[in-house]
Order: C-alpha cells, then sequence, then structure tokens
C-alpha cells in the first residue's frame, strides 16, 4: 500500500532521513534502506510525472491537493524510516498507520 | 483512418445517452467548413451521389480518404460529438486534420518516435510521425512506396529526431525527457542514448548504464537499472524499460 505524502511531508521525511544518515549511530543495512527511501521520494515525484493519471484520479476522488503523492516503501524501508529518532510524530503516525 | 474528433466530444452522459448528430445538420456544416479547412495539396469537398447520401471525399498526394456522410454522422454520435453547429464542426476539423499521412509528408517531415508494437503494451517500436499541430500522426506506407523509399524516409526521420527541442528535468537519479506540446515526440530522443547520457551528465546526472523507461505519448523517464526498476515496476501502468544499449535493436513497426 502506498503512503500518500503531501510535499511538506515529504520535505520533512527526506529531512529526518538526511539527518539520520549524517549521523553516526545507524547500522549500515538501515543506511542502505534509508537511501532507497530518498531514492523513492524522488521516483514517487517521477512516476506522477511520467504518469499522473491514476494519482489524480484518486486525489479527485478523495479531494486530496494535488500536491499529496504516493510513496512506495517497502517493509524493511517502512521499518528503517520508523526507527529514524527525529521522525516528526504526525509523519510517524502516517506512516505508522498504513502498516497497522 | 482514425475516427476520433480531438477534443470535440462531449462527456461520459453524452456518450451514455446520446444525442444523434444529424445528416443533414453534418452537411450544412461539411459545405461551410470544407473550403475553409484547404491546405496546400489537399482536396476535401462533398460529393453527392445520385440514388445514395453525400459521400465526405479527400484526396492528398497518393491518398484518397471517402466516407459516407451518414456513417460519418453515426461515428460522431457515437463517440459523443455534441449535435450543434459548433461541436459537429469541431469533430469535422478534427477529423479532417487525422487523415493518413501521405508518403511525401513522411519524406519531407516525418519524425521517429516510439509507438506500441502490440495492443497488449508490452512492446514498443520506431515508427514515422507527422505533426500536425498538437497531434503527431504516425505514417504507414503506401503500398506503391518502394523499399528504398521507405528506408529513406525512416533515415530521415530518425535524423530530424535529434533536432527535436525537448525539456530535461532532472529529479534525483531519475532524468525525465518530455515534449511541452506533442507527448510522443519525447521518445524521438532515444534515436541518440548517447547524446541523453552526455545531457543528463551536464545536468549534474551521471548514468553511464541508463536504462529507460519508454510509455509512448508520456515523458521518457531514464535512469540506473535499479532505480529504473522501482520507477517502472511500482506503477499499474504500460511501459516498457530498455538498457540504452538495447535501442539500436528496436524494429521499426
Amino acid at each position: 500500500m502506498p503512503h500518500w505524502l503531501a510535499a511538506e511531508q515529504r520535505v520533512q521525511l527526506a529531512a529526518a532521513v538526511r539527518a539520520a544518515l549524517t549521523g553516526r549511530l545507524v547500522h549500515p543495512v538501515a543506511a542502505i534502506h534509508l537511501e532507497d527511501v530518498l531514492t523513492e521520494l524522488h521516483v514517487a515525484a517521477a512516476r506522477d510525472a511520467v504518469w499522473p493519471a491514476s494519482a489524480a484520479r484518486v486525489r479527485m476522488a478523495t479531494g486530496w491537493d494535488a500536491d499529496v503523492l504516493p510513496v512506495r516503501l517497502s517493509t524493511a524501508e517502512l521499518d528503517s524510516v520508523l526507527a529514524v529518532p527525529g521522525l516528526p510524530d504526525a509523519l510517524r503516525s502516517v506512516l505508522g498507520e498504513v502498516r497497522a | 483512418m482514425d475516427t476520433g474528433f480531438g477534443g470535440s466530444s462531449a462527456g461520459l452522459l453524452q456518450r451514455l445517452r446520446p444525442t444523434r448528430v444529424g445528416v443533414a445538420d453534418l452537411r450544412d456544416v461539411a459545405e461551410r467548413l470544407l473550403p475553409t479547412v484547404a491546405v496546400p495539396g489537399l482536396r476535401a469537398e462533398l460529393v453527392q451521389r445520385s440514388g445514395a447520401g453525400s459521400v465526405l471525399l479527400l484526396e492528398e498526394d497518393e491518398r484518397t480518404v471517402r466516407i459516407g456522410l451518414a456513417e460519418l454522422a453515426d461515428d460522431m454520435t457515437r463517440d459523443g460529438v455534441s449535435p450543434t453547429s459548433t461541436g459537429i464542426a469541431t469533430a469535422l476539423a478534427a477529423w479532417v486534420v487525422r487523415r493518413p499521412v501521405t508518403d511525401r509528408q513522411a519524406s519531407l517531415a516525418g519524425v521517429a518516435v516510439l509507438h506500441w508494437a502490440d495492443r497488449r503494451q508490452t512492446a514498443v517500436g520506431w515508427r514515422v510521425v507527422v505533426r500536425r499541430g498538437d497531434l503527431a500522426l504516425p505514417w504507414t506506407p503506401s503500398p506503391t512506396a518502394g523499399r528504398a523509399e521507405v528506408a529513406s524516409t525512416r533515415s530521415t526521420a530518425t535524423d530530424r529526431a535529434h533536432d527535436v527541442p525537448l525539456d530535461l528535468r532532472v529529479e534525483g537519479p531519475v532524468a525525465l525527457w518530455s515534449h511541452a506540446d506533442v507527448p510522443v515526440l519525447a521518445t524521438g530522443a532515444l534515436v541518440a542514448p548517447e547524446r541523453m547520457i552526455d545531457a543528463v551528465a551536464a545536468a549534474g546526472l551521471a548514468i553511464p548504464d541508463m536504462h529507460v523507461v519508454v510509455t509512448p505519448e508520456r515523458p521518457v523517464a531514464c535512469a540506473e537499472r535499479g532505480v529504473a526498476a522501482r520507477l517502472a515496476g511500482e506503477t499499474p501502468e504500460a511501459s516498457v524499460t530498455l538498457p540504452w544499449q538495447a535501442l539500436a535493436a528496436v524494429p521499426w513497426v
């Protein structure tokens, strides 16, 4: 299931992940997953540029704003993100909800 | 011939409960419109047949399109064209624009692009298209076109594709190529993938093992293999992913 994140949430997620990666407390395997999360944030934007119709249909049905994009994270990537200490609570809640 | 009527169609409700496009109304519109759509070399006129309905005739170079007004009116009705004078005129103008591309036009103005090679949209192939306004119409060689003529047209169209101005956007590890007005022209860049690699590198992204993700009529995405797989693998949209070296082996269709 994708996480539907607004532009501000994606900026917050990227900032938290980058902060974690620049610290020295991340396990090397988790660091790889976090790098992949940064990749996915770019890829989500690229996906929407190439194939905008499917996400646009969901936005129209839900009334979400135009900057809300589906971000697709693997279980390992999501676990690594949720383990980031500096992740804002609201974002942690949004990401955790989908997993629950 | 494509029976698409461009942006003249009404909404879903109109298609579900179509109001018929009348033959007499279509004839009135055609008599008024056809003299104004003339371009050099195109003959567009109504032909009255005794004992039968009128026929709309398009003649251009080696191509001839004939369609009965009743049949064209039925096509418009099925497509949900608004049965007003303006709706019919817009649809008829779009129909004329979508007439077949002639051998001469393909030779003089064709551009090589990638189209779907099969109905299931699992493979792509090169085609020559000719731009008419915001449309890029595919060329099918006429039966009279010789093998050398077809090869020459394709070769020239490939050369022309080098020069189509495209927009490049770098989104992290992904490079996106698009055309401002005619989406399918973005795939023309793929005639010279090495140039794309160089241009993307100049924009700050090095992708020596570039893979391209192609959905004809959509922007072209380029990325290293893993990123390209992630891009294309997590969407239900049809696409073809190829390493750049494989582009040289893509056939003409």
